[in-house]
C-alpha cells in the first residue's frame, strides 16, 4: 500500500487541533479524566459542548491510525476522514483493501454504507466501483436478532437508494434496486410501527442501542425520502427519551433486555454510557470511547443531531424523583410459547441517589435479559459494582428453541464461547426464568420462585458487591447493607449459604474466571423469594434506625405449598403477592392489562397510538409517527 | 466461490438429465435400479465454518457440495453461505434450484451461477423446501411461523396455513408426497400435518409435544414414512402418513435430529440424535443398536444420510468432520468437511424417467 503520509506533520496537520493539552502535548481524553458535572450545563453551551465531545472522539479516532498504521485504519476512521475531507488518497487505498475480503452481515454492511456515503463525492471511481462490486457479489446475511435487522435493513435501503436504477444482476441477492428498497422500507416500517404501537424490543439494552440509533441516524441524514428522513430523526429521539429516562447519572441499569456478564454488575461499564456522555455529558466514558462499540460511528454523523432540551433535561436535571409504568415486548418467539411478543411491563422508580427497576418476570430474552435491581448512584462509577439484585439461573436448550431456529443440545454450551460466558453455570447472574415471577412498588421489590426441582439450577442467586458497605446479616434473615448514599434491605425467605462472585476476563473462554471479591448469595430452595428495599441514607437518622424501620414492618411469607409474601413496605404500601396470581398493592390487583405504552414522569404514550408524549418541568415535545411530526411546547 | 470444476460437474450432469425426478431426501426408484455406476448424485448442504456467529467473517466453503465419487470429494457450487438448510431441484431441469437460508429462500434458475432472494422481510429464517413431482410450478417453504407456497417456481409466495394452529406451526420440515399431486405433510412443533390440496387445508395426523424434526417418505414403499421428533422420539407410518406408531427399541427422551432409509436396502433404517449418537436398524425398524463405535466420545450427531450409489452410511457430527461407514454404522472413517455442519443429504436420480404414480 503507498504511504501517504511520509510526513507526520502533514498527517498532524490533516487532523483538526483538539482544545485542551496535557504536559506531553497530548490531548487530555475524556475517558481518562475525572468525572463530568452530573447536572445540565446552561443551555448557550450544551450545543458546543455537543459538539466537542463529538470532535474529541472523532480526532481520536482519527489519530489511532498514524502513517505507521495505515493498514489498520477502519471504516469508522474512514468516514470521519471522508467527512472532513481529508487523506483521501489513503481511505481509496483502505477500501480497496477492505474490499477485497468483504464481510457477510449486518455489521459489515452498516460501516461500509457509511463509507459509501461520506465518501460518495470523495473516494475515487476505483474504490467507489470496489464497494459497488462488493455489493454485487457477496452475499449479505440478514443475521438473527433486532438489533441486526435494523442495520441490514437499513443499510440495504441506503445502499439501493445510492444506485436507485441498477438491476437485479447487480446485487448479490438478485433483487433490483427498488426491489431492495421496498425490502429495506418494509422492515423498518414495520419494526417502527411495534417500536411505537407496543413497545421495543430490545429496550433498555446496555449496548446495542448504538444498533438502533446509528442505522436512524444515518436515515436521518442520507435518506432522500423525506418521510424516511424524519423517521429516522423521531426514532432517535424515541430511543434517546427512553435512555435519558432509565439511566442513573447517564448509567444504565435494569431491568434490560439485553446485557452482558460485565455491564449487569458493573453498571457504569456499557456501550449505553457513551451514547449519555455523547448527549448530555453527565457521566465519564469508557476506555477508547468505548472503542470496541459503535461509538464512533455515531460521531461520524453526530453533528446532525439536536439532543432535544427536553430530553436532555429529563437525563441531567434529576430535581425530582421519575416513577415510570411503561410496556416493551419480547423477542419474537417462535415456538414454546402462547404469544408470538410477550408484553414486558417495566417499572422504573429512580431517585437522586438510587434506582430501583424491575419487569414482571418470566421469559423475555433466551440469554441476556436482567430483571430488576437496585443500582446506586457513586462518585466515580468506573470498576464500582454498585447493583444489587437476584434471579433463578435459568438455563434451557427449550429456551434457545423459542427464539432461535435449533435443536434442544447446541446452544446452552455454545454461547459461552461467543460472549455469554456464563450462560450454562449454577452462579450466573444474567438472564431470566419462567419460575420468576416479580412485583415493584416504588423502591420494593418482591420476586417469588416455584422453580421446577428438574431444573439445572433449582436455586436462587443474589448478588453482593464489593462495594457494599456494613453488610449485616441480622437473625431476623435480613441482609442490610449500603451502597453509595442507598440503605439495602435484602431478604431471602429461604436459607441460603455464600459463594464468591467471580468475573469472565474473556467473554469467549469461559473457563477463565477471576474472583471479584463480592458474594453470590446461593439459596438452594425450589420455592423461594426475595424482598428488596431501598431508602435514601438522608431519610433515617442511622443505619441502625433504617434496620430498625425494616425490622418493624409487618412481613409474613409461606414457602410450603404456594410461595407467598405478604408485607408493608417503607413507603406504607401493603404487598400481597403469591406466586401463580395477580399481586396485589394496597388491595388492588396490579393490572397489567391497564397498562399504557409509557405511563409517568416523563414518557407518555397509550398503547398503539404511535404518538409518545415526552415532558420535564415546563418543556414539552410530542413524537407523533401518524403525522410524522414532532411539536415542541411549553407547559403551564 | 464456485470451484472450477464445478461448473464442468454440473453440465455433464445436467446433460444427462432429460427428464429426473429429484426428491429432496430420497431418490425415488425402487432399490433395483438402485445400483452401481452411480445412478444418483448425492448433494449436501453444508455449514463448514466452526463457531460462526454473525459479525464474523466468512472464510470457509459453505454452502451446496455434490459428491465426486471419482474424486473421491465434495464439490462446492453456488453461493458461500453458513445458513442453508435444506435444497431441492426442478425435476424438469436441474438447473432450477432452491435453498432455504437464514435470509429466507434462494433460488437460481442457472444451475447456480446466480441467485435470487424471492422472500420478503416476513418470510425468513428458511428450514425447508420441497418442490411437488407433479406439478413443478409449485413449491413448499417451511418457515419458523408457518408454511408459505408458490405456484410460479418460487417467484412470488402467499401463506397457506388454515388448520395450523395458531401458536404451534413452527415448521421445521415438509415433505411432498410423490404419490399424489398436492400430498404435502409438515412437521411442525404440534405434531404432523397433512394437507392434501397444495397447503390450502391441514390436519394434524401425529400431535407432537415438541417440534417433528424430520418426516420422510420411504424410496421403496411410499406408503411408509419415518419422522424424529425433539421429545417424542421416532414414528413410523404404513399409510402413507393417516397414521403414526412409536418406534420401539429407541430412546425416547432426547431429540432425534432426522431418519433415513437406505436406497439400497428397505431393511435399513438410521437416524441422528445429539444425546444417544447414531442408531440402526437393519430389519426395517424390528430392532435398533447403536451405533457410535468409532464416533468422537459424546457423539454429537447432527445427521445422518446414505449415499444411493452405495449404501455407504453417513453421519455428520457437530463441527467435527463428516464420517461415513460401509457397513451400516459398525466401523467409522473420517471423511473431509472438518468443522463442518451437514444439515441436509440429498439426492436425485440421473436417469429416471418422469413417472407418475
Amino acid at each position: 500500500m503507498k504511504n501517504h503520509f511520509v510526513n507526520s506533520r502533514a498527517w498532524i496537520a490533516g487532523l483538526l487541533a483538539v482544545t485542551v493539552l496535557t504536559a506531553d502535548g497530548l490531548a487530555q481524553r475524556s475517558f481518562e479524566s475525572p468525572v463530568p458535572e452530573r447536572g445540565p450545563v446552561p443551555l448557550d453551551v450544551r450545543r458546543t459542548q455537543y459538539l466537542d465531545r463529538v470532535e474529541e472522539i472523532s480526532q481520536w479516532r482519527m489519530g489511532l491510525f498514524t502513517p505507521d498504521k495505515l493498514d489498520k485504519m477502519d471504516m469508522s476512521a474512514m468516514s470521519l476522514m471522508l467527512m472532513r475531507g481529508i487523506n483521501i488518497e489513503a481511505c481509496n487505498d483502505r477500501v480497496l483493501e477492505y474490499m477485497k475480503e468483504p464481510g457477510t452481515g449486518p455489521f459489515w454492511m452498516f460501516p461500509t454504507t457509511m463509507v459509501a456515503y461520506a465518501g460518495r463525492d470523495k473516494l475515487s471511481a476505483e474504490a467507489r466501483a470496489a464497494i459497488r462490486e462488493a455489493w454485487r457479489t457477496t452475499r449479505q446475511l440478514r443475521g438473527d436478532t433486532e438489533n441486526h435487522w435494523v442495520m441490514y435493513h437499513t443499510a440495504l435501503y441506503l445502499m439501493a437508494q445510492m444506485y436507485p436504477n441498477d438491476p437485479a444482476s447487480s446485487w448479490a441477492n438478485g433483487l433490483s434496486s427498488a426491489e431492495n428498497m421496498i425490502e429495506g422500507k418494509g422492515w423498518l416500517l414495520d419494526w417502527m410501527n411495534l417500536t411505537t404501537t407496543i413497545g421495543q424490543g430490545e429496550y433498555n439494552p446496555t449496548h446495542y442501542i448504538g444498533e438502533y440509533a446509528i442505522p436512524m441516524l444515518m436515515l436521518a441524514t442520507w435518506a432522500e425520502d423525506p418521510a424516511m428522513r424524519q423517521r429516522g430523526k423521531m426514532m432517535m429521539d424515541w430511543l434517546f427519551a427512553e435512555l435519558a429516562t432509565v439511566t442513573l447519572d447517564g448509567m444504565p441499569r435494569g431491568p434490560n433486555s439485553r446485557t452482558d456478564d460485565t455491564s449487569v454488575v458493573e453498571r457504569w461499564d456499557a456501550l449505553a454510557t457513551y451514547f449519555s456522555w455523547q448527549l448530555f455529558g453527565n457521566t465519564p466514558v469508557g476506555e477508547g470511547f468505548r472503542g470496541w462499540g459503535w461509538g464512533n460511528y455515531f460521531a461520524v454523523l453526530a453533528a446532525n443531531y439536536d439532543v432535544p432540551e427536553v430530553i436532555y433535561e429529563i437525563a441531567t436535571n434529576r430535581t425530582k424523583d421519575i416513577l415510570q409504568h411503561d410496556q416493551a415486548r419480547s423477542r419474537r418467539i417462535w415456538r414454546y410459547g402462547d404469544e408470538h411478543m410477550r408484553p414486558i411491563y417495566k417499572t422504573q422508580y429512580l431517585r437522586e441517589d438510587y434506582a430501583v427497576g424491575s419487569h414482571q418476570g418470566g421469559i423475555s430474552d433466551p440469554i441476556q435479559s436482567h430483571v430488576w435491581d437496585v443500582t446506586w448512584a457513586v462518585d466515580d462509577p468506573r470498576g464500582v459494582h454498585n447493583t444489587m439484585f437476584s434471579l433463578h439461573p435459568h438455563a434451557a436448550g427449550k429456551v434457545m428453541q423459542m427464539f432461535f431456529c435449533t435443536y434442544p443440545e447446541p446452544m446452552p454450551g455454545g454461547v459461552t464461547y461467543e460472549g455469554k460466558p456464563s450462560y450454562n453455570s449454577s452462579n450466573k447472574l444474567l438472564g431470566c426464568s419462567p419460575f420468576e415471577q416479580v412485583v415493584q412498588d416504588h423502591d420494593t421489590v418482591v420476586a417469588l420462585y416455584d422453580i421446577d426441582p428438574k431444573e439445572d439450577f433449582p436455586q436462587v442467586n443474589g448478588f453482593f458487591s464489593k462495594d457494599l458497605a456494613e453488610v449485616t446479616e441480622h437473625a431476623s434473615g435480613w441482609i442490610f447493607a449500603r451502597g453509595g448514599k442507598t440503605y439495602l434491605a435484602y431478604r431471602s425467605l429461604a436459607a441460603y449459604q455464600w459463594e464468591p462472585h467471580i468475573r469472565y476476563p474473556n467473554g469467549r473462554d469461559p473457563t477463565v474466571t477471576e474472583e471479584t471479591g463480592g458474594k453470590i448469595l446461593v439459596s438452594p430452595h425450589v420455592k423461594n423469594g426475595t424482598i428488596l428495599q431501598a431508602a435514601g441514607v438522608e431519610e433515617f437518622a442511622s443505619f441502625e434506625d433504617f434496620q430498625s424501620a425494616i425490622l418493624a414492618l409487618p412481613l409474613s411469607f409461606d414457602l410450603d405449598t404456594v410461595p407467598t409474601v405478604k408485607l408493608t413496605t417503607l413507603r406504607g404500601s401493603h404487598i400481597e403477592f403469591a406466586y401463580g396470581s395477580t399481586p396485589k398493592i394496597n388491595g388492588a390487583p396490579v393490572d397489567y392489562g391497564d397498562w399504557k405504552l409509557f405511563e409517568g414522569s416523563h414518557l407518555n404514550s397509550e398503547i398503539g397510538s404511535r404518538v409518545l408524549t415526552i415532558t420535564h418541568g415546563k418543556l414539552g415535545r410530542v413524537l407523533d409517527f401518524n403525522t410524522l411530526s414532532v411539536t415542541d411546547m411549553v407547559l403551564p | 466461490m464456485r470451484l472450477p470444476q464445478t461448473r464442468n460437474l454440473l453440465t455433464r450432469n445436467i446433460r444427462n438429465w432429460r427428464a429426473t425426478f429429484a426428491l429432496a431426501g430420497f431418490g425415488f426408484l425402487l432399490p433395483v435400479l438402485a445400483v452401481a455406476n452411480d445412478a444418483y448424485d448425492f448433494f449436501i448442504c453444508a455449514n463448514v465454518n466452526r463457531n460462526y456467529v454473525i459479525g464474523s467473517k466468512i472464510v470457509t466453503t459453505n454452502g451446496l457440495f455434490q459428491r465426486d465419487e471419482a474424486a473421491g470429494e465434495w464439490r462446492h457450487f453456488g453461493y458461500n453461505d453458513t445458513t442453508i438448510s435444506a435444497m431441492a431441484f426442478d425435476p424438469r431441469d436441474r438447473n432450477v434450484i432452491y435453498t432455504t437460508t437464514l435470509n429466507g429462500i434462494w433460488r437460481s434458475l442457472d444451475g447456480g451461477e446466480s441467485w435470487r432472494m424471492t422472500n420478503s422481510w416476513d418470510m425468513t429464517e428458511g428450514r425447508d423446501v420441497e418442490v411437488d413431482p407433479h406439478a413443478p410450478d409449485t413449491v413448499y417453504f417451511a418457515l419458523p411461523d408457518g408454511v408459505a407456497v408458490s405456484t410460479d417456481r418460487g417467484q412470488t409466495w402467499e401463506r397457506r396455513e388454515n388448520g395450523l394452529p395458531d401458536r404451534g406451526k413452527y415448521t421445521q420440515t415438509i415433505a411432498v408426497d410423490r404419490t399424489q399431486e398436492g400430498r404435502v405433510l409438515a412437521g411442525c412443533e404440534k405434531g404432523i400435518f397433512l394437507s392434501e390440496d397444495a397447503g390450502h387445508n391441514w390436519s394434524q395426523v401425529l400431535p407432537t409435544e415438541t417440534t417433528v424434526n424430520d418426516v420422510q417418505q420411504s424410496p421403496h414403499d411410499p406408503r411408509r414414512w419415518l419422522a424424529a421428533t425433539d421429545t417424542d422420539g421416532i414414528w413410523a407410518s404404513g399409510d402413507g402418513g393417516e397414521t403414526w406408531m412409536q418406534e420401539e427399541g429407541l430412546p425416547a427422551e432426547e431429540a432425534f435430529y432426522n431418519v433415513t432409509f437406505d436406497p439400497t436396502d428397505p431393511q435399513r433404517l438410521a437416524v441422528a440424535s445429539w444425546a444417544y449418537g447414531v442408531w440402526t436398524s437393519e430389519d426395517a425398524g424390528k430392532t435398533w443398536a447403536a451405533r457410535n463405535a468409532g464416533l468422537p466420545d459424546n457423539a454429537r450427531a447432527w445427521r445422518v444420510g446414505v449415499d444411493p450409489n452405495s449404501g455407504r452410511l453417513y453421519a455428520s457430527i457437530f463441527e467435527e468432520t463428516l464420517y461415513y461407514s460401509d457397513d451400516f454404522g459398525r466401523a467409522w472413517e473420517p471423511d473431509a468437511l472438518e468443522g463442518s455442519l451437514v444439515n441436509a443429504f440429498y439426492f436425485v436420480s440421473r436417469d429416471a424417467p418422469l413417472l407418475k404414480p
